[in-house]
């Protein structure tokens, strides 16, 4: 009971001073600098986007291009691949201009005429295809391919896994209508395929695709569930923005807002923290508290739990207005997150994820605060505690960048600042920033439950430093 | 017989090598002023803030109303209040603000916190910042954060440092009030004699650690014995007026009369000595530190260094 009223005084305490109103203020003004840095990357790639690009191909180009190949496989001294290469391309060009498609633009006819000629090359019967790319018909090329694959099945050069497997593929080709044309919108939409069609081969063949190393238990689980997730995705037409065009800015502001507020919210805990008990005792506030019956770990306990509080408050008025600012200043559609439990897909709303996922990112404040708190007990000088642990907080990241370059032994992975990145430990399957920049190194490969261990062995340590030493000195 | 509600037994404190307190011992009851003196670095506020339990003792027993300020620390602090060294409060925020803060902590309400503003004057000016507060404000505001809940044992280390007269007075007034109306003891530390006189009803003197003194002061404050230096021509003849007519005990130093007398009746012995053609040149009334009368007591201050 005590402690409350202790913690009640101690926020009245925070919130009357004007500085903690600026600093909400200044956090604020952090994600609209984020905001206009946005936008004015919008204006700049505006232009210079490539979807944007139209390349347009006229017919005298591809004639063009077929009179150079028939020039090459006059010469003489062509040797058997090359030749081979060029005829290939020069019926496939021919083909082109017969039926009117448009070269290299990856769609199904392209995808088709390719398969043509090379079937006609091994001397097979060519007639159905053609047909079919005459008529342009997307349907029935799926179904042709499903015909294929069923004779595979039947003349047992595939598995019945595999027969399976791509019949899945097809039945969401032929469901969804991927590749039958190419825009830059469903681009998605054919490498949410791909990757299905990775963790299929590696879950029939028990070697990860994309380490080449055999598959561990746990690997298993996330690759079915990554298949599940996939296809949810085609059914719900959610995109994948980690495949998908860069051209989504609300994304983009979405993954630098946090990273921006999140370190502005850093400093202003610290400062606060780091005044904890060294300004108290400089002023000679602190005697206000030690003078009332309360003993001295309640205080420490009071003081502790209001920065919480404060902690919690800002992440939480910052979620909101970057909810809002991205609802109110871009267009599209906010970015939902998907996840996959006990088999089952389950999705978070686009604001309740923004909020959850600030959350989680200002989980390593906590342990900074805790920190400057330490020193200000231990120094009992509020310069001091501010400084250092601004810079360790300013530091970390650089110094664990070139640590884990040069050391690579296995406990690396104890260093407290090795687990300080928790969001792509709770949110594996969300877009980050930091990965998407640094690329995952070595450390970050821990797991959650080790990470969050780590944390809570430090910041045990400090608090039973902090408590003994509030404990034990003289208040003066 | 009034019952102690401030007990120190054999409290003793060192820091480092030097002994700071040495088996200190005292006893203050309810409803008495106790003066705590001493020149600076004796150990008074050493003493006040073990008292309060801002610094640990090294040995000894504090009882508050009974209860161990070590071993019942928040039992003892419910019946205790005080000021060390400057009264420090938040001086970002009102007057008012602070008290609340405090009244929230020991469940006081409203009505109270009013009562205690009228008490130290502060009345209408409790909505100001503490910041614009002049000192005298601030040690009264400090005044009514401790009395807030009553206690029975007041403690106030130096409190009249750095206020002017006016300011004094109104403290004396206040503490008077509640020492001698609502029975609170009032354990008060300084170095000037003449302020302790004017409101102790007992006075402990304290000295490199040690208690050398202690003394009731039973004149009450109406009947002030001052100090006064007289400068006059004739000393042999008013020596003997002096010692005849108003039965005094000059002290005669070379050239200069030293008297001790009541301050009402110094008119009348100015009176009396120009009707009898003395001639005056200085009447000069002294206001001795503690300090001074330490010093001549311990042998002209062989204890500079403290």
């Amino acid at each position: 009971m005590k402690i409350i009223k202790l913690f009640i005084d101690e926020n009245i305490k925070i919130w009357k001073k004007l500085s903690t109103k600026i600093m909400i203020v200044a956090i604020i003004l952090s994600l609209f600098a984020v905001l206009a840095l946005v936008k004015f990357m919008e204006k700049t790639e505006e232009n210079t986007l490539i979807s944007n690009i139209e390349v347009e191909y006229e017919k005298e180009d591809l004639e063009r291009e077929i009179q150079y190949f028939e020039s090459q496989l006059e010469n003489e001294k062509l040797d058997e691949e090359s030749r081979l290469n060029f005829e290939r391309n020069l019926e496939v060009n021919k083909l082109y201009l017969e039926y009117n498609i448009r070269p290299y633009s990856n769609s199904w006819e392209n995808e088709l005429t390719t398969y043509i000629v090379e079937q006609k090359m091994n001397g097979q019967d060519v007639e159905e295809l053609l047909d079919i790319l005459k008529n342009k018909d997307f349907n029935k090329y799926i179904e042709y391919q499903k015909k294929q694959l069923k004779q595979q099945l039947d003349n047992a050069t595939i598995s019945e896994q595999e027969y399976s497997d791509n019949l899945t593929i097809l039945d969401l080709k032929e469901k969804y209508e991927i590749g039958k044309s190419y825009n830059q919108e469903s681009y998605w939409k054919m490498t949410v395929i791909e990757k299905i069609k990775s963790a299929q081969y590696s879950l029939r063949t028990g070697i990860n695709k994309e380490t080449s190393k055999l598959l561990k238990v746990e690997e298993k689980q996330d690759l079915e569930d990554s298949i599940k997730l996939n296809i949810y995705r085609l059914e719900h037409n959610i995109p994948d923005s980690n495949t998908g065009s860069n051209s989504n800015y609300r994304l983009r502001f979405e993954l630098l807002a946090p990273m921006f507020s999140i370190a502005v919210i850093s400093i202003v805990i610290i400062v606060i923290a780091g005044g904890t008990i060294s300004n108290e005792i400089s002023t000679g506030t602190i005697k206000f508290w030690a003078l009332t019956p309360n003993k001295r770990w309640k205080i420490m306990t009071a003081k502790l739990l209001s920065i919480l509080f404060y902690i919690i408050i800002l992440v939480l008025i910052t979620s909101l207005v970057s909810v809002l600012i991205a609802n109110v200043f871009f267009a599209q559609e906010g970015e939902t997150y998907l996840y996959c439990k006990n088999g089952e897909v389950k999705e978070i709303g686009n604001t309740l994820y923004t909020i959850e996922f600030y959350f989680v990112k200002a989980i390593p404040i906590t342990l900074f605060a805790l920190f400057a708190v330490m020193l200000s007990t231990i120094t009992r000088n509020t310069a001091v505690a501010v400084s250092f642990s601004v810079a360790l907080y300013i530091g970390n990241g650089i110094a664990m960048q070139i640590l884990n370059q040069f050391i690579t032994k296995d406990w690396v992975r104890f260093i407290p600042f090795n687990n300080l990145n928790l969001t792509t430990k709770i949110f594996p399957n969300a877009t980050d920033m930091t990965s998407m920049m640094f690329g995952t190194n070595f450390a970050t490969s821990t797991t959650l439950g080790f990470s969050l261990a780590v944390i809570g062995i430090c910041a045990f340590l400090m608090l039973v430093t902090m408590y003994d030493s509030f404990n034990k000195r003289d208040i003066i | 017989m009034s019952k102690i509600v401030l007990e120190l037994k054999n409290v003793s404190k060192t820091f480092g090598r030097r002994k700071v307190l040495d088996n200190i011992s005292l006893n203050v009851k309810e409803g008495e002023i106790y003066g705590f003196l001493g020149p600076n670095g004796s150990g008074k506020t050493t003493t006040i803030k073990i008292i309060l339990h801002l610094i640990d003792s090294d040995s000894g027993i504090i009882k508050v109303n009974g209860f161990d300020t070590k071993k019942q620390f928040e039992q003892a602090m419910e019946y205790i209040g005080g000021i060390v060294e400057n009264p420090d409060m938040y001086r970002y925020m009102s007057g008012i603000d602070n008290l609340k803060l405090h009244a929230r902590l020991r469940n006081i309400d409203k009505k109270r916190i009013d009562e205690v503003l009228k008490l130290v004057e502060l009345n209408g000016r409790e909505c100001d910042k503490v910041g614009k507060y002049s000192l005298g404000m601030k040690q009264r505001l400090g005044l009514a954060l401790t009395l807030l809940h009553r206690p029975k044992v007041l403690i106030l280390d130096e409190p009249t440092n750095g206020l002017d007269p006016a300011g004094i007075k109104k403290l004396r007034d206040i503490l008077k009030q509640v020492a001698h109306k609502e029975g609170v003891a009032v354990f008060v530390s300084s170095h000037i004699l003449a302020e302790m006189q004017q409101m102790c009803d007992k006075v402990a003197v304290l000295d490199n650690g040690k208690i050398v003194k202690v003394e009731e002061i039973t004149n009450q404050s109406e009947e002030i014995i001052e100090q006064v230096e007289l400068r006059v021509k004739d000393i042999d003849k008013t020596v003997k007026i002096l010692k005849e007519k108003f039965k005094l005990d000059p002290i005669v130093e070379k050239e200069i009369i030293n008297i001790f007398i009541q301050t009402e009746k110094l008119p009348k012995v100015v009176k009396e000595l120009a009707v009898s053609d003395v001639e005056i040149k200085a009447v000069i009334p002294k206001n001795h530190t503690l300090e001074e009368i330490f010093f001549d007591a311990t042998e002209g201050g062989k204890n500079e260094n403290n």
